[in-house]
């Protein structure tokens, strides 16, 4: 069978991992982020940038490439105290967005989350598997996303292709 | 597939964590307790045939370690026995 959706594999986007208290990144850097988001697996967004919150004491911050440097000279990710870590993480992470009437449909052969739209509220996002792979999940209007490391990209979009004909 | 209840993410499937093996005892003082006492802690796992405390980790996750209970006996994920410590 076929399904109606569509794919997009993402430009590469800005990326920065943040580790430590939620207290000693927002004294070392709140005032260039979004407010830090309060519900596990969920993410807040100011201006252009995305802030995720995806683990105990870890967030994403997610921006346009264009951003990047700025971002980097604002973070300091080389001169952060000891007590946390900001990491560019832009290169290791291939974003794919799948839309369209039977985007759920895909995304249940790939993934074990419920994906309910009343579990897994739109503006969520979280780490899961897609295809067996660890991947960051987001549900957005429309559609999901989600990002693997990049070296599973070009496998990904075998896999999608084989579950969608 | 179980569904295992991570404390950061809710309930999640199996697939997305890895074994961390049963809860053993706390690491004794190798000076007070006896060889025979100290083999036990270093070579016995707990193997119960019932509830067993285990650890696992939620890899393909948000990378919490977490505890539940298991009874060996159905696979189900169970309470903590009342005596459990
Ligand atoms: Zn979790």
């Amino acid at each position: 069978m076929s399904y109606n959706i569509h794919i997009q594999r993402q430009e590469i986007s800005a990326l920065f991992d943040l580790k430590g208290p939620s207290e000693a990144l927002q004294e070392w850097a709140g005032k260039h982020l979004p407010v830090f988001p309060s519900h596990p697996n969920s993410k807040t967004i100011k201006d252009e940038m995305e802030l995720s919150f995806i683990g105990r004491n870890h967030w994403i911050l997610r921006a346009p490439l264009s951003q990047e440097q700025s971002l980097a000279g604002r973070l300091m990710p080389e001169s952060c105290p000891s007590d946390i870590s900001i990491v560019r993480i832009s290169d290791t992470l291939t974003f794919f967005g799948i839309s369209g009437p039977d985007a759920p449909e895909v995304m249940a052969i790939a993934c074990p989350l419920d994906l309910h739209a009343s579990v897994f509220l739109e503006g969520m996002i979280t780490y899961s598997e897609v295809f067996g792979i660890k991947a960051l999940v987001s549900h957005y209007d429309g559609g999901f996303e989600f990002a693997v490391e990049q070296s599973f990209g070009d496998m990904i979009v075998d896999y999608l292709n084989r579950a969608i004909t | 597939m179980m569904l295992i209840h991570c404390p950061f993410c809710g309930k999640r499937s199996e697939s997305e964590f890895i074994y961390g093996g049963p809860v053993g005892a706390d690491r004794p003082n190798p000076d007070a307790v006896s060889d025979a006492q100290w083999v036990e802690y270093l070579t016995v796992t707990p193997n119960p045939l019932g509830p067993v405390q285990e650890k696992w980790w939620h890899a393909r996750g948000c990378g919490e370690w977490l505890t539940i209970w298991r009874d060996t006996r159905t696979h189900d994920i169970v309470e903590a026995p009342e005596n459990a410590q």
